[in-house]
């Protein structure tokens, strides 16, 4: 969640808490990574918050370490059915028990523009390289590139993934093994590096705060990010576009990103009345009306049958657009073994950037520490 | 020094207002760290966070055949020599300035602490803005005064480089405070008597203030050893968790990847306790060899 979203939420505490005199609601904001760290450790140590919110791929770690509750003993079927199941199912199922109920569907990347600098995006990744040229501009006069065409984190393999799957791979198979050393990797790597390092339309250094703050501030025309931060361009007067992320030339694949339930699972050690009061805040904080709030502000797709074919919601151009990127996504599994394939992803695909080693090397070198981290822990 | 039980009768009352602090200390440091040499002998990991099992040895002879742990350990030795050197060499030298009659001293002083009363986890994201290549305060003036850019982030050692400037940073008002202190300490006396016997300065530096403001710099020195073995916010934040590719790690935050992103808490029990035995080794050594513990007076 980012400012914006932390605001909404508070509100939300607040208006909930006037009905609840004599408890008290309050939030904690962590970077997705942290944040599951550190509800693990608190939840494993007997305490930690009541409801723990994030996407769905934390459940299987979650489950494994103990520390959600199963929730379809809590909740009634006509409560469960008020979720949409399609273009993903909102809540998420796993090992035969519910454990997340969402608030919104997607956690997608797609392509952001700004409309001033681009109003026609690039359909192709030939496109992207062609119009890249032209919005690549040195400003100033030194020599050096003060406006990028295109600024992601790209380092990050999370948003690197789409592109390996418009090359026809995937990360990880049926059976839940890594899927890393194949060519689709490599050229999704070579890709990348080439934008950075041949084209020279993304900057050379850029993680997440360097490539929001360049949207931010104008010097970069696009960005590819999430719907966490669509609520955050609109607040500071962006006129944002939202599209897929260019389809890869060679292949004819768009891009897809995983896409993902976002929602609340309830703290394990919760019993008695504090869990019926959790459970009646999930309800809350899941309910149409509330998601509609966020859905206005922030351009998330609501989980909410009543929310989702909202006419609003259905009208909205951005949400449109976005659930356009999601129709090519793909569904990101809940299972631990994930958790160890971005893990292993990281250090050589980062490698890359570096100059240390090549993407076949990296490739190969993911693969096998996927597989090692993969053993080591199962064994 | 036998304890016996008469000792014990006698002295009742101070075991009794002790007491609380034992327990404290016994719940929050005894405990964890006989449960970490446990841990350390244990497969515990994210399949088997329940159902752990004692394995012997395997973790230690995992950990020490791994190259990663002794390429950590040689840049953890490096960061903490090159930081400790800085933070002695630079607190030092202010306070021997500051010591001097100088116009605007308190408001120096005070200046001179801001960097270690600003939170370490501020800083150290605010020195990394400052070290991005295209954007970068540093990168930009270096740049402009140079010429040149520096890739600090994207390559290990520029990130090494960037870990330790943010440390020297953080690091040397504690030095500077503890000399200051030390220096406050010596009879002016000693001085007028070197200026009789017409000692230059850097006699008077070597033969009075240095032996003097030993006792008080060695602990801290020890202690500055210790904390910058185990600075685990600067490097973890600097480098954004080890990047590039998880090779700006020291030993502590490598410990702590592989114990709570990837969750192998046999094998970073048994890292920490390794550890643990470098630095007591190296502690007791050091305050043996220094005399540290010994009166100057």
């Amino acid at each position: 969640m980012r400012p914006l979203a932390t605001k909404i939420l508070q509100q939300k505490l607040e208006e909930f808490s006037q009905k609840h005199p004599g408890w008290k609601f309050a939030q904690l904001f962590y970077e997705p990574e942290t944040a599951r760290t550190n509800y693990i450790i608190s939840a494993m140590g007997g305490s930690g918050p009541a409801l723990f919110w994030g996407a769905s791929d934390n459940i299987g770690p979650l489950v494994e370490l103990k520390v959600i509750k199963p929730l379809e003993q809590y909740l009634d079927a006509a409560f469960l059915d008020s979720f949409i199941t399609e273009p993903i199912a909102a809540n998420t199922w796993f090992q035969g028990h519910l454990y997340q109920i969402a608030d919104q569907v997607g956690n997608h990347l797609c392509l952001v523009y700004n409309k001033k600098l681009v109003p026609d995006p690039p359909k192709t990744m030939a496109e992207l390289r062609k119009l890249g040229k032209e919005l690549t501009k040195d400003l100033n006069g030194d020599g050096k590139p003060d406006r990028y065409a295109l600024a992601w984190n790209y380092t990050e393999p999370f948003f690197a993934v789409p592109f390996i799957y418009g090359y026809g791979g995937r990360i990880l198979d049926e059976n839940n093994q890594p899927t890393l050393n194949t060519k689709a990797t490599i050229q999704a790597a070579q890709l990348i590096y080439d934008l950075a390092n041949k084209d020279r339309i993304i900057p050379l250094e850029c993680d997440y705060e360097v490539s929001n703050a360049l949207f931010l501030d104008g010097y970069a025309a696009m960005i590819i990010n999430g719907p966490w931060s669509w609520g955050t361009y609109i607040e500071n007067g962006i006129d944002i576009g939202i599209t897929r992320i260019p389809q890869i030339d060679e292949t004819g694949l768009w891009p897809s990103p995983m896409v993902s339930p976002l929602g609340y699972s309830v703290n394990i050690n919760l019993e008695g009345e504090k869990l019926m009061v959790a459970l009646e805040l999930l309800k809350f904080l899941t309910s149409a009306e509330v998601e509609l709030q966020f859905t206005r502000a922030l351009g998330t797709i609501p989980s909410r049958k009543q929310a989702f074919f909202d006419p609003s919601v259905m009208q909205n151009d951005l949400i449109r657009s976005s659930i356009y990127q999601l129709e090519v996504g793909t569904l990101m599994p809940g299972v631990t073994e994930l958790r160890w394939i971005w893990d292993a992803m990281r250090p050589s695909y980062q490698s890359i950037f570096t100059g240390q080693i090549k993407p076949d090397q990296a490739a190969l070198a993911m693969q096998q520490l996927a597989e090692r981290l993969i053993t080591e822990n199962r064994e | 020094m036998a304890i016996g039980v008469g000792t014990i009768k006698n002295n009742r009352l101070a075991y009794v207002y002790t007491m609380p602090a034992l327990i404290v200390m016994a719940a929050v440091v005894v405990y964890p760290f006989l449960y970490n040499i446990v841990l350390s002998f244990s497969n515990m990991n994210l399949s088997h966070f329940y159902n752990w099992r004692i394995i012997g040895l395997g973790n230690y002879l995992n950990v020490l055949k791994e190259s990663t742990f002794w390429y950590f350990l040689w840049k953890t030795i490096l960061w903490t020599v090159i930081n400790v050197f800085f933070h002695v060499t630079i607190g030092v030298f202010l306070a021997l300035i500051l010591n001097k009659d100088i116009k605007g001293k308190s408001y120096f002083r005070t200046l001179l602490i801001l960097p270690w009363a600003v939170p370490q986890y501020i800083t150290a994201l605010t020195w990394r803005g400052m070290f991005n290549s295209e954007y970068g305060a540093i990168s930009l003036m270096i740049d402009r005064l140079f010429g040149i850019q520096i890739p600090w982030l994207t390559t290990e050692w520029g990130a090494f480089a960037a870990c330790v400037i943010t440390n020297v940073w953080l690091g040397f008002p504690f030095m500077m405070i503890v000399a200051l202190g030390g220096l406050q300490s010596i009879p002016d006396e000693l001085y007028e008597a070197a200026d009789i016997d017409g000692a230059s300065w850097w006699h008077k530096l070597r033969n009075i203030t240095i032996p003097l403001i030993k006792p008080v710099m060695i602990p801290a020195i020890t202690l500055g050893i210790i904390w910058t073995f185990n600075n685990f916010n600067i490097v973890w934040l600097v480098s954004n968790g080890g990047e590039p590719a998880d090779t700006t790690h020291i030993l502590v935050s490598w410990i702590y990847k592989s114990g709570f992103r990837y969750f192998r808490m046999g094998y970073a029990a048994a890292f920490s306790m390794i550890i643990f035995l470098i630095l007591l080794i190296f502690s007791f050594n050091f305050i043996k060899k220094t005399k540290a513990a010994e009166a100057v007076y």
